[in-house]
């Protein structure tokens, strides 16, 4: 685990990440374990009762199945949200940090290169993502029976949480990305915070004002959701978008870590 | 022989503040060099640049020939540094920590990193964050050292370490010294570089102010002298001698200040039976304190 700036990070956040793990987890289940109980025709008479754009704007479509519940619980607002904030904390420490603390000067003083650094650490988020959403997924089939989520196929639970997990390499890279190019966390967190306020009102407000429609167009939460990966299964185009919007940000931050001066 | 680190008018801003304004440097292949000055002075400033973490914004500074920026990790690889504010994640053990970076050197054997570390009382197996400062110093000093870099740049390093670590790493800088590495190493107290120093460069206002020869200045500094002698001794046997100040004579003991040579005080008091002679190192703080004050660039040679 000491052998490389990637696997160093990984092994220097084990005890955050499984702490990250349980949290994401224990969020989806408790919100999956509910669905036997919301799932009755009371509760879809009263969700009939809001109006329809109220209940677009926040995110609570069909909770009557499977599909419509969990989207709209576990993978439609508590878990996105809390895959982003996991995101700004990763991203956010994994150069800013290192530099606010008086960490970065010795392991840049050795023959590493900064885009090196940056791409390990860039990895080592990438690879939190994954595995917080691998045990999601494991901890989702395990309590499906007792849920009555049996409708719900195993890709397509497999789908949903991958699109969590790239979504959150989304903003994962965001955090890094600023933080790398001002060595700031505080600024690598307001950012984030503006984007994904703004993303999330982008996505669900957007189509119901005329104008504004081309927002849900630029909104990470369109790609993520957006394509009822619960029901359709992974959205690979809608994956690369924000693997590739991931990509630019870590190179646009990296282009200017690498020019700047290290804060002391 | 070839210069190690070279500076030539090396100018660096911090947006308006000023951090080095034309500093003029030259270290050469196999010497230790003590970097010495004020808090503020530019000393930092200066050993960022050589490792490539910040930029100058004017002059030129090379390593080996090798711009800092240019050299990239090809040219780290040959340095060994210790930060002025050695800060690690205090979850790991000393163990892991030099593990990791000797990896990212392309490994160093164990057994070399386990002897400094012995040689330092330094017990690996504890976690970083229950480390006193001066424990945590030495872990600092460990890794600068234990790749057996060509050139080793050392901001402050005894910082919080006790007196007899700190011996011990002025023992290992001569090891260091006789096996032909090259040191630099800053410092804001005379007496720490100057048993192991060659030279001292003075840096004040980001700016080299002076530079001189340790062994010039010593044999230029006032020793305090202290002779018993089994009898009386006249005054008048002690006059007149080269370098010889503040001499006073009484009850057989002659005390004195000498600069430069000893051979006229040694023979005068040759004449009479000496019982115990005392010689006091100079104290070149004093000496340079003077630097401290004055704007004018000195050089020794």
């Amino acid at each position: 685990m000491l052998s490389s700036v990637f696997t160093k990070s990984l092994w220097d956040q084990r005890r955050s990440l499984v702490g990250w793990i349980v949290a994401v987890t224990a969020v989806g289940v408790l919100y999956a374990a509910f669905y036997p109980i919301i799932n009755t025709p009371d509760m879809a008479a009263a969700m009939d009762a809001f109006p329809p754009a109220m209940r677009d704007a926040m995110g609570f479509t069909d909770m009557t199945s499977a599909a419509g519940y969990l989207g709209s619980t576990t993978f439609g607002l508590l878990g996105p949200v809390l895959i982003i904030v996991m995101g700004a904390a990763l991203g956010g420490s994994a150069i800013a940090g290192d530099e606010e603390g008086g960490r970065l000067d010795l392991t840049l003083a050795h023959p590493v290169s900064r885009w090196l650094v940056l791409v390990e650490r860039f990895a080592a988020l990438i690879v939190a993502m994954l595995l917080t959403a691998l045990v999601l997924w494991l901890a989702l089939l395990a309590i499906s029976g007792p849920a009555q989520l049996g409708e719900l196929s195993v890709t397509n639970l497999a789908a949903a949480s991958l699109h969590l997990a790239v979504f959150g390499i989304f903003f994962g890279a965001l955090a890094l990305a600023v933080g790398a190019a001002t060595g700031s966390r505080a600024l690598a967190f307001g950012v984030l915070a503006v984007v994904a306020i703004g993303a999330f009102f982008g996505n669900n407000l957007g189509p119901t004002v005329q104008g504004l429609e081309w927002l849900r167009d630029i909104s990470p939460f369109h790609y993520y959701s957006g394509s009822e990966p619960l029901r359709n299964g992974v959205a690979l185009i809608d994956l690369t978008v924000l693997a590739v919007a991931a990509l630019v940000l870590v190179g646009l931050g990296g282009l200017r870590f690498d020019r700047r001066d290290i804060a002391v | 022989m070839s210069a190690v680190i070279q500076a030539d008018g090396l100018r660096k801003m911090y947006g308006k503040r000023r951090g080095l304004d034309g500093l003029d440097l030259e270290v050469r292949e196999g010497e230790v060099y003590g970097f010495l000055g004020p808090n503020g002075a530019g000393k930092t400033t200066t050993i960022r640049i050589l490792l490539d973490l910040i930029r100058p914004s004017g002059g030129s500074a090379t390593v080996f020939g090798i711009e800092p920026r240019a050299g990239g990790t090809t040219l780290r690889r040959r340095l060994g540094y210790l930060p002025g504010d050695f800060t690690v994640l205090g979850g790991q053990t000393g163990r892991e920590l030099l593990v990791y970076l000797a990896n990212l050197r392309g490994g160093v054997a164990f057994e070399r990193i386990a002897a400094l570390a012995e040689r330092f009382e330094l017990d690996l197996s504890v976690r970083v964050g229950s480390l006193s400062k001066g424990n945590r110093q030495k872990l600092g000093v460990v890794q600068a050292f234990m790749h057996q870099p060509e050139l080793l740049v050392l901001d402050e390093p005894t910082i919080g370490l006790d007196p007899i670590i700190q011996q011990r790493f002025l023992e290992l800088l001569a090891e260091t010294h006789a096996a032909g590495q090259t040191v630099f190493m800053s410092s804001h107290i005379l007496g720490e570089v100057q048993q192991s120093a060659d030279r001292v460069g003075i840096v004040r206002d980001g700016k080299l102010v002076a530079l001189k020869d340790v062994d010039d200045l010593r044999r230029q500094a006032a020793r305090k002298i202290e002779i018993h002698f089994a009898g009386p001794v006249p005054a008048e046997a002690f006059s007149g001698i080269d370098g010889l100040s503040d001499v006073e004579v009484a009850d057989g003991v002659l005390r004195c200040r000498l600069a430069g040579q000893a051979d006229q005080l040694v023979k005068a008091a040759a004449r009479f039976t000496v019982e115990t002679l005392t010689v006091e190192e100079p104290d070149l703080e004093d000496l340079f304190f003077s630097y401290y004050g004055e704007s004018e660039p000195q050089h020794a040679e």
